[in-house]
């Protein structure tokens, strides 16, 4: 008997490190499935551009993707939730845990069925860096500054007086160089360093409380996956678990790694005060309510991720 | 099927295809979808569409339809016209003066955009017109404008630039930086290259009457018109460089600009006005919907893994590093025979470059390598895209033949300055070296 | 059947005309902007969101009378040469290869369109406008593509029996 050969759009450009991550997955999968499950991995945007992956295997043309829910929140408004939250859990283990102990991998597969789709599992981890040309010490100095933002945090930083410009990423670099812009996003710490931000912006902002932890997702197309046996479904939830981890873990190391060489390059790296991120948490809040709308999926994440952050003493 | 009988598969077909005289754009669709339902399944022509979505909100191209109007509406209000004039009675002692002109005007235009399409339907619109009514050889001026135009490649800013730079994961300042004396090396050769050929061949270029008798007071008469040009070029510049712009916005800097000047020369009317709008949409409409067909032949060449077997290829190629450098060149620039830029990168970079790594080149130095074959890659008969664009905005009765004519000595030039900087690398990398030493 | 063909390329040549002058709004939006950002220190959050939305529907729409007009760019080295019978031939491959990929843009883009209608599809942007209006023009200028082609042939033949 033939193995299932399977088709994925991934979200990272090839060769980059989380890409290298999406192959060890497709790897150990074959390798927990006995060969069974064959899936061949795609780079993000080789065949459609990641922010149409979602229906691109709703039509069949993928059996399954990597995605950041982010993408298909202008559609499921749930999916503002279920990858990043501005200001929202600074831990990535809190977020995974949120997904895993409580009710976040339910409502997530929840999210996902009525479009044909379903959700494997999240990969969880930690904060993105906001990069300056001048010093912001606390969250009250972005008041008044030009940032480059995208999705919900464009609208929670303009709640917070910036003024946002949405500009692409592959703009970032030289509109922080021209000082079209003053502060920005970007991606993580190591991909950033790798693009030479540090030459453009002589400050990184820590945490990065725009998207202070991210959750990726392995989404199947519904009728591909009811066709997997037992074992290949549970070979793929153990795999995703797996790279969840690994891969937070391997960013985690990245960073260190990578802080230093932003200090070498005469980067200054700003700690903003836990009380002052606390505070503006709380303030975050009433943008978040504004996102899930009346929407009342989202607005059930919502009201499960503050419970737990309530009770971890974060809100 | 095999891999390497999908490319083939692929590659004939286009060419069979494209002979038939179709549509171009038609003809990348059409084998994309019949690939499709052959090799990946019918459900798989949704890709197409989630493509185009994504093309019909791109904020790089969208520079397109801008720079063709900023193009027209000079073209429209004689001031490029006076411009042209004016070169010819600078010039009049240089032999092919104009088409020199023309690289020189490229080279500004390279450092405006980076988005080839729109450089190359500005200066068909632009230039060409000037040097056919002065008797310019067509070939000549045709392939001076597919070369230069794809100059903004390698001259920043530069979206194919930028997509590299990510996908090699290297600064893209230093990749910007690595660009510029390459671009105004080739800029200069091409230059060189027209200066022999009509100094051998006057016919070529014919000079103005009277051409030796102008006198000084005469030249800097028409010195003014260069002002309205200049100015516009500078609000272009001036905004990116000054921070105050996108390159995109930048563009539509530079349409107000065209526009300004058009009221001073008299020239702005309505129906001046709807005329360039009626060029952009035709020029636009021509590259973006090519562009639709481009996309969905990317994809299902690369789910189908068309390439796969070119890439292992290389990957278990056991030959000295100049050999397998040789042997990356000629699959990039044979991809390029057929697929687009940011395709060619997304596919082949992330193979190539640990090959590199490996071999112990420099991949920023790889990198302006691998932008001078996507120049060639733009303009190599029989399908190059700035062949194309060109073809687009021609004027009735000139083939495309002659623009394939037109474009093979500059595709030997690149080939020679592609060699010059693989045996000469510090040609590439002194100056992001000189600036980043100078950062620290 | 010829008059239809004609009203076709009647409607498709209004919607060119119409659609030309969007360019002047991407333009005003994208000064609007600049201007807002450099001078005001305030970048509006729905100006260049705007603008991109109207880029696709003024491309789109210029294709199909493009068809009319030749402006689709091919490549005539042997077309050219052709005479008579096989010339129209190779012609009416063309508007074939043409209807095809209206046809399939068609067939793919409707069930999108209306999905991102459904939901009420956001581009979850600070602005955060509905899109399915900016999708919807995808399977409408590729349903008048296939028209248009399908058109084209039959003024094609039309030629013939005239003759
Ligand atoms: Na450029
Ligand atoms: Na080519």
């Amino acid at each position: 008997q033939g193995a299932t050969k399977w088709r994925m759009q991934a979200l990272w450009g090839g060769g980059t490190t989380p890409m290298l991550y999406e192959e060890k997955f497709c790897d150990r999968v074959r390798e927990l499935t006995g060969g069974s499950l064959d899936i061949t991995p795609f780079a993000g945007g080789q065949i459609v551009p990641s922010a149409q992956a979602f229906d691109a295997v709703r039509g069949g043309a993928f059996e399954m993707m990597k995605t950041f829910d982010g993408y298909t929140a202008g559609k499921i408004k749930a999916h503002g939730f279920s990858s990043t939250v501005p200001f929202g859990f600074p831990d990535a283990d809190q977020y995974e845990a949120w997904f895993y102990e409580r009710d976040g991998l339910a409502m997530a597969k929840e999210s996902y069925e009525p479009a044909g789709l379903t959700y494997i599992a999240p990969t969880v981890y930690g904060e993105e860096p906001i990069h300056s040309k001048v010093e912001i010490r606390k969250i009250a100095d972005m008041d008044g500054l030009k940032g480059r933002f995208v999705g919900l945090a464009s609208a929670v930083m303009a709640d917070f007086g910036v003024s946002v410009s949405p500009l692409p990423t592959s703009e970032v670099y030289s509109a922080l160089d021209k000082g079209l812009i003053d502060f920005a996003d970007r991606g993580d710490i190591k991909a950033n360093y790798e693009e030479g931000i540090h030459e453009v912006a002589k400050y990184l902002i820590l945490p990065g409380v725009h998207q202070p932890s991210t959750a990726t997702a392995y989404v199947a197309n519904t009728g591909a996956y009811s066709r997997l046996d037992d074992q290949q479904k549970a070979a793929l939830e153990v795999a995703a678990r797996e790279v969840s981890g690994a891969l937070r873990q391997n960013i985690i190391s990245a960073n260190g790694e990578y802080l230093k060489k932003y200090q070498e390059a005469g980067v200054e790296i700003i700690d903003l005060a836990a009380e002052d991120v606390a505070e503006a948490r709380g303030k975050a809040v009433e943008s978040w309510k504004a996102a899930a709308g009346e929407d009342p999926l989202a607005k059930r994440m919502m009201e499960s991720q503050m419970a737990l952050m309530q009770e971890l003493r974060l809100l | 099927m095999e891999s390497s009988l999908i490319l083939v598969f692929m590659f004939t077909s286009l060419v069979v295809f494209m002979l038939s005289g179709a549509g171009l754009a038609f003809v990348l669709g059409a084998i994309a979808f019949i690939s499709t339902i052959l090799l990946w399944g019918p459900s798989a022509l949704i890709v197409a569409v989630l493509n185009t979505f994504e093309t019909m909100t791109s904020e790089a191209l969208m520079a397109i339809p801008l720079y063709v109007l900023m193009a027209s509406i000079l073209q429209k209000s004689a001031i490029i016209e006076a411009l042209y004039d004016a070169m010819e009675t600078w010039f009049s002692g240089v032999n092919g003066g104009l088409a020199v002109g023309t690289i020189a005007i490229c080279t500004i235009l390279a450092a405006m955009t980076g988005v080839v399409g729109a450089a190359v339907a500005a200066m068909g619109i632009l230039a060409l017109p000037s040097m056919l009514a002065r008797g310019y050889h067509p070939p000549l001026a045709l392939g001076a404008i597919c070369a230069g135009g794809t100059l903004g490649i390698l001259i920043p800013p530069s979206v194919v630039t930028i997509v590299y730079a990510i996908t090699a994961q290297i600064s893209i300042g230093k990749m910007f930086a690595a660009g510029i004396v390459p671009g105004l090396i080739l800029a200069g050769s091409y230059a060189a290259y027209i200066v022999i050929r009509t100094w051998l061949n006057p016919a070529l270029a014919p000079k103005p009457e009277q051409a030796s008798a102008v006198p000084l007071s005469a030249k800097l008469a028409k010195t003014k018109s260069l002002i309205l040009p200049g100015l516009v070029v500078l609000g272009v510049l001036g905004s990116i460089y000054a921070g105050i712009a996108t390159p995109t916005e930048a563009a539509a800097v530079g349409v107000l600009g065209a526009a300004a000047s058009a009221i001073v020369t008299r020239k702005l009317t309505l129906p001046m006005l709807s005329e360039a709008a009626a060029d952009t949409l035709r020029v636009t409409a021509m590259i973006l919907w090519i562009t639709i067909g481009a996309r969905a032949f990317i994809s299902v060449f690369v789910a189908t893994g068309g390439a796969d077997s070119l890439l292992n290829f290389v990957e278990t190629l056991e030959a000295s590093r100049w050999i397998v450098l040789g042997v990356m060149v000629l699959v990039l620039i044979f991809l390029g025979l057929f697929l687009d830029e940011i395709g060619i990168i997304l596919l082949c970079v992330p193979v190539f470059l640990p090959i590199v790594t490996v071999l112990e080149f420099d991949p920023l130095w790889f990198g302006v390598l691998f932008m001078i074959t996507a120049q060639m890659a733009y303009i190599t008969p029989p399908f190059g895209y700035t062949l194309f664009y060109l073809k687009g905005v021609l004027p009735e009765g000139i083939s495309i033949g002659q623009v394939y004519r037109g474009v093979i000595p500059f595709f030997l030039i690149q080939v020679v300055v592609l060699i010059l900087f693989a045996l000469f690398p510090s040609l590439v990398t002194w100056l992001p070296e000189m600036l980043s030493a100078r950062m620290k | 059947m010829t008059a239809i063909a004609e009203g076709i390329t009647a409607l498709n040549r209004l919607l060119f005309a119409l659609a030309k002058w969007l360019v002047y709004a991407i333009v005003l939006l994208m000064l609007w902007e600049v201007l807002s950002r450099y001078l005001v220190q305030a970048p509006t959050s729905w100006a260049p969101e705007l603008a991109t939305l109207i880029f696709g529907p003024f491309f789109l729409l210029g294709g199909p009378y493009l068809l009319h007009i030749g402006g689709h760019v091919a490549v005539d080295v042997l077309s050219e040469r052709a005479t008579g019978g096989f010339a129209k031939i190779l012609k009416i491959i063309g508007f074939i290869l043409a209807a095809a990929f209206g046809a399939i843009l068609l067939w793919f883009a409707v069930p999108l369109a209306v999905q991102s209608w459904e939901y009420g599809e956001t581009s979850y942007s600070a602005w955060n406008p509905v899109i399915w209006p900016a999708k919807a023009f995808l399977p409408l200028a590729s349903a008048l593509l296939l028209l248009q082609a399908l058109a084209e042939i039959v003024l094609t033949l039309g030629d013939e029996e005239a003759a």
